[in-house]
Parts: structure tokens; C-alpha cells; sequence
């Protein structure tokens, strides 16, 4: 199977008291399909939760991400980023609720899912969904799927770097803000096999 | 404490519209069957295809379960409890004569039937009442352009090709329940037909009454654009106040064909119930348009203000190559007001652009939803999307919804799409006041520069109106 690897906390429920930080991390590199499946509740003014994600695709891989950020108290912060690449035929799904209880007031929660599509085959479906019962809050979540940006690529080849290698920094760029510390070098093989 | 005695004050903001008009009608009896569908179509003197495709509709409404995935608390309906046909007593004399009692109802509204008062002649009015057309002002005009602007039912008579071709063919019967269920039971609506490439010289409207109690209203509205020309169509509605659930399930079908512009818009104002939730129509709508040939264009705006429940997703299938869509909508619940709207672009062709720009505001214990769909399929290369959705939150107790869903399959497209969800600062209202301006006039002028985006897309008409419902809707309302 390759040197598929999945490094992450295990899926499941998160209890996260007054003034606690839980920070996770989501790694999924190629060859592994998996569902991540990770309720966070916060239940005490002044918790946080972080979550970063990375994945990349490149033959048939299910990724499926099925986040629910669930704010109970007031004064909570969470933020979320997840950035993915697909190629081959994979089938990637994010889906990420953000639920701001009734008198979760001063909350600050942010979402934001990214995804490049390498190939014709590949399928990428993301859903970010906001659901708010509050009105003193800071909330959004952003969400885009896309390709690697002709222009840059252009800018980099006219300065005499190959296209493997252009593509390459590209893509490392855009994915630089969810690498977890440590793990540059793995992800940076992970990238160059796709 | 200011605040709260203000927001009260938003709860007692009224609805002017809710008047009801004293002229005789006839109904067909409550309930509906195959039998009732066959009164309607024979009330209507329609060819035996059209009663066919309502009872095949009907066939399949059967045996659909009612869709239950929206974000609403919604009542139970009772089917059979409903009046699907009613009409002024006086249709016989139409066209010549307008019953003034009628008259006098689209005068109280605003809207100008007779034609020597309309402004200026820019905008052309078809008024639908309960379940017929009354009156279509400036066909005379219109006709010498070949644009064809007229009821529904005498399009069936007077042009059953051109509707039988285009019927159903953007919606299906099938569908969904209450597109299927229009299509067994539509009463009225417009047809619009412009012919390659003319330029309609005027803003075409439609407006929309309920009346009687106990009714539905289920109007359907087909508008084709052939190739190279241009429409601007509004859309308007309102009901009487009263404490019953009326149900309104409309469809309306847009074909643009080659190289073709239609904009639609529409300002929804039905009676949203009292402030306790009581009453109030239950607005589920279906509205779809395709794009059909290359570099078509389709734009929706809609400004929805009014029923107890919104359900309703404008959407555009562009199929044709480097044909775009745009979607503009501000929605605004306050009481106990449920709205679930937002749009569907689903890319088929090449280089296709769609634009989303949504601003939900909710007030009072209203809850206010965003659901939308952007699809980009294998063929869409090089098509680009953006959606902006912001929610605006008046009040505590309300509730603000995201649900977007976006699917690609095509590496070459791309899909953007943004959220906010924020409240009126008190910076911003704080600002206002130290400058003499009184709260709910500062709140007045905050929505509408949120709203802005979508407001100035409006047809000059309805902008105004637009802007007056606004603020008559969240009159007071300070978070």
C-alpha cells in the first residue's frame, strides 16, 4: 500500500472545559482512504479548539472529513483550516458544521477548506456549514476548489524552473500553512509522488 | 433595555398589505383529485395534452413523500383541505372591463393597471388574482415587436405550440412534491415569449394576489427568450392578513436561448403572519432557468421580506458555452418568520461564470437560512464561480444558517465561496447617533449598505419598493 500514513489524534468526541485548548491535527497522506469523524464541544467560556488538515490524493482514495464544531458556551474561539490536493480518481468530501448554541455570545469560529483538483477523475465535494443561534458573534468559513494557478507556474518557468519542480513549490505553498512542524520532509515526498 | 423596548417595537411594525377585497367569486369545492383537476382544466377550456400532463403530474405527486430535508418547523399541510381553483365571478367579461373592486385592490397596492397611469409606460403588469389572470396591460405595444405577453391560460389558446414546447422543460412535473404538485393544479401565471433578437422596450410584471380565504395559490410562469434578445421581468406578491396558512407553491421556467439576457426579479411581500406566528403563507416555490445556448445570460435578484415560510432556491443550468448566471438576494425574517432559500448553479459548458451574492438578515425569533449548490461538471472547463453569503443578526434569539454545497469534477474550474455571519456593531451605530442620526434610522442606513449589493441591481420601480419594505420590516430594530 505504499507509504500511506495517517497521523492524527484518534476520530471521536472532544469535551473541552472553560479556558482549555485542544489542538488537533489531521494528516492524511496518499494511498490511505479514511473517515475522519470528530465531534468538538466547548463547553466553558474561554475554550478553544485548532484544528489543521492535510491530505493528498493520488489513485482511487476516499477521503471523507466529517467535522461538527459545536460552541456552548460564550467566549469560545475555534478556527479550522483544511487544505487538500486530489489527483487520479480520488473521491474527497468535507463536511464541517459549525453550531453556535443560544447564548453562546462573543463567540469567534472560522472555517476554511481549500482544495486543488489535479486530474478530470478526481471529485471533490465540500460542504461548510454555519449554523448560528447567537448574534454577538464572529463567524465565516470560506471554501474553494481549484487548480494550480497557470499565471504563477508561467512566472516560475520563465525564470528557468522545470514544470515538475514548479508545480511542486506550488503546491508545497499551498499547503506550508497545515504542515504539522516535523513532518516538512514527508510531506514534501508525499507531494513530489503525486 | 432601550434595545429591548425597540426590538418589541420591530414585533408591532405592521403588514399594509392585509387587507381583504369584497368581490364575488367562485371556488371549486375543497380537496383534490383527479376529478378536481379535470374541473380546472375544463374550467379553462384546455386541450386534452395539457389535462393529460396534469393528471400524469398528479400520478407522481402521489406518490412522492413531502420533502422534510429544509431547515423549517413546517407545519403539517393538509391537502385536502385546500381550495385549488378560485376566481372573480366576472371572468366572462374580461378582457374589456376590469371589475373596479379589483381595480381599486391593485390601485391600494401600488400597482398600475390602467395604462394611461402607468409610469410613463415602462412597465407592462400582468395582475394574477387568487387563480386567474385579471388584467395584461401594453399588449398592443408589445405585440408590435412580436413579443408575446399574456396569461398563462390564453397562451395555452392562443400559442399552445410554443407553450407545449417549453412547458416542463426546465422543471419537470417530477421534479420535486411541490413542482409536481403545480403542475397537476396551476391556475394562472405568465407567459412571456421574445422573439430573436428584440429588445423588450419595457419592464414586464407580474403581480400576484391572494385573496380568497381557504385557497392556494399556484401560478406558473414560463418565459422564453429566443436568440439575441432581452428581458427584464418582475415579480410581485402580497396576501390579506389572516390567521389560516395559505399555501403558495408556484413554478416559474426560464429558457434563454443563444446569446439572449433575461433578468428576473422579484420582491416576495406575502403576509408572514402576526407576531406570534399565526398565520401566514407558507411560500414554496420552485424556480429554475437554463442557459441554453452559448454566452446567454441570467440573472436573479430577489428581495424576499414577507411569508411565515420561505422555501425557495432560483436556480440556472448553464449548459451553454461561456453562458453566465448571477443570483442576488436579500432575505429578511423577523417574529416568527422561517426562511430556507439561497440557489443552485449547475455548470454544463465550457468558460461558464455564476456570481452568488446572498444577505440574509433575521430579527425577532426568526430563523434565516442559506442553502445553496454549485455543481461543476466534466465539461465545465475554465468555469468560475464566487459565492458571497452574509448573514446579518438583529437580536438574541434568532438564527443564522449556512448550508453551501460545492462539487467539482472538473480540475480546470474554480469555486469560491465566502460566509460572515455578524451582527450591527456598536461602533457602527455608535457612530451614527454621535452624528445626530437616531438609532433606527442608523439601523435603517446599516442594512441598506449591506444590502447595497443587491438593492442596486433591482429595476429602478422596485428598488424603491424594495427599499421602503426594508425598512418597514425592521422598523426599530437595534441588536
Amino acid at each position: 500500500m505504499g507509504h500511506g500514513k495517517y497521523i492524527a489524534p484518534p476520530e471521536g468526541q472532544y469535551q473541552v472545559a472553560a479556558g482549555q485548548v485542544l489542538n488537533l491535527q489531521f494528516t492524511v497522506l496518499p494511498g490511505e482512504s479514511r473517515d475522519v469523524d470528530v465531534r468538538i464541544d466547548l463547553n466553558g467560556p474561554g475554550a478553544e479548539a485548532h484544528l489543521k488538515g492535510l491530505y493528498l490524493c493520488k489513485a482511487d482514495e476516499k477521503v471523507n472529513f466529517h467535522i461538527v464544531m459545536h460552541h456552548r458556551a460564550p467566549g469560545c474561539r475555534s478556527t479550522q483550516l483544511f487544505n487538500g490536493i486530489a489527483g487520479g480518481t480520488a473521491q474527497v468530501r468535507f463536511d464541517g458544521t459549525i453550531i453556535v448554541a443560544p447564548d453562546a455570545q462573543k463567540t469567534e469560529a472560522y472555517q476554511e477548506n481549500h482544495n486543488i483538483v489535479l486530474t478530470d477523475t478526481a471529485r471533490v465535494e465540500t460542504k461548510p456549514q454555519l449554523e448560528i443561534y447567537a448574534d454577538d458573534v464572529k463567524c465565516s468559513h470560506g471554501a474553494t476548489v481549484g487548480s494550480l494557478n497557470e499565471d504563477e507556474l508561467f512566472y516560475m518557468r520563465s525564470r528557468g524552473i522545470p514544470e515538475a519542480e514548479a508545480k511542486t513549490l506550488q503546491m508545497l505553498s499551498f499547503l506550508s500553512p497545515v504542515i504539522p512542524a516535523g513532518q516538512e520532509e514527508e510531506i514534501e515526498k508525499a507531494v513530489r509522488s503525486l | 433595555m432601550t434595545d429591548k423596548n425597540l426590538i418589541q417595537q420591530v414585533t408591532s411594525s405592521e403588514y399594509k398589505e392585509g387587507f381583504v377585497t369584497d368581490v364575488e367569486q367562485e371556488f371549486l369545492p375543497k380537496g383534490l383529485s383527479e376529478d378536481i383537476i379535470r374541473q380546472i382544466s375544463a374550467r379553462k377550456e384546455e386541450p386534452d395534452w395539457l389535462l393529460e400532463f396534469r393528471l400524469d403530474a398528479f400520478r407522481k405527486w402521489q406518490k412522492m413523500p413531502q420533502p422534510d430535508w429544509a431547515h423549517l418547523d413546517m407545519p403539517a399541510i393538509d391537502f385536502q383541505d385546500i381550495i385549488y381553483f378560485a376566481a372573480p365571478k366576472k371572468d366572462k367579461d374580461r378582457p374589456k372591463e376590469i371589475d373596479p373592486k379589483l381595480a381599486e385592490t391593485f390601485d391600494k397596492l401600488g400597482i398600475p393597471l390602467r395604462e394611461r397611469e402607468a409610469l410613463a409606460g415602462v412597465v407592462a403588469v400582468d395582475a394574477v388574482f387568487d387563480s386567474v389572470s385579471v388584467k395584461t396591460t401594453f399588449r398592443q405595444t408589445l405585440q408590435e415587436k412580436g413579443i408575446i405577453f399574456c396569461s398563462f391560460s390564453e397562451a395555452v389558446r392562443e400559442h399552445p405550440d410554443l407553450v407545449r414546447k417549453y412547458l416542463a422543460s426546465v422543471v419537470p412535473a417530477s421534479d420535486n412534491f411541490f413542482a409536481a404538485l403545480n403542475s397537476a393544479v396551476f391556475s394562472d401565471g405568465s407567459f412571456c415569449y421574445i422573439p430573436k433578437g428584440v429588445r423588450c422596450p419595457m419592464e414586464l410584471s407580474s403581480y400576484f394576489r391572494i385573496n380568497a380565504r381557504g385557497t392556494g395559490q399556484f401560478e406558473r410562469t414560463l418565459i422564453v427568450a429566443d436568440e439575441g434578445s432581452y428581458v427584464s421581468y418582475m415579480e410581485g406578491c402580497t396576501a390579506p392578513m389572516r390567521d389560516e396558512r395559505q399555501l403558495h407553491a408556484a413554478v416559474v421556467e426560464i429558457v434563454v436561448e443563444k446569446d439572449a439576457d433575461v433578468k428576473y426579479s422579484t420582491v416576495q411581500n406575502w403576509y408572514p403572519g402576526d407576531a406570534d406566528g399565526k398565520g401566514g403563507i407558507l411560500n414554496l416555490v420552485t424556480k429554475r432557468g437554463i442557459c441554453k445556448g452559448s454566452g446567454s445570460h441570467l440573472s436573479w435578484t430577489q428581495v424576499e421580506t414577507g411569508s411565515a415560510i420561505t422555501w425557495k432556491y432560483p436556480s440556472t443550468i448553464l449548459k451553454g458555452d461561456y453562458s453566465s448566471s448571477e443570483f442576488y438576494s436579500v432575505a429578511v425574517t423577523n417574529n416568527h418568520q422561517q426562511a430556507d432559500t439561497g440557489t443552485k448553479m449547475i455548470h454544463l459548458g465550457r468558460g461558464t461564470k455564476s456570481r452568488i451574492v446572498s444577505k440574509g438578515i433575521s430579527a425577532g425569533v426568526s430563523q434565516n437560512s442559506y442553502r445553496g449548490l454549485v455543481r461543476m461538471g466534466r465539461g465545465a472547463v475554465n468555469a468560475r464561480n464566487f459565492s458571497q453569503c452574509d448573514s446579518l443578526l438583529i437580536g438574541s434569539r434568532c438564527g443564522a444558517h449556512t448550508f453551501p454545497v460545492i462539487e467539482s469534477q472538473q480540475p480546470s474550474a474554480t469555486v469560491e465561496h465566502e460566509a460572515t455571519t455578524s451582527k450591527i456593531s456598536e461602533d457602527q451605530l455608535y457612530y451614527c447617533n454621535q452624528r445626530g442620526i437616531a438609532p433606527e434610522d442608523a439601523v435603517s442606513l446599516i442594512v441598506g449598505g449591506y444590502a447595497r449589493e443587491v438593492l442596486s441591481r433591482l429595476p429602478m420601480e422596485f428598488a424603491v419598493e424594495a427599499r421602503k419594505l426594508l425598512a418597514v420590516s425592521l422598523e426599530g430594530s437595534v441588536g
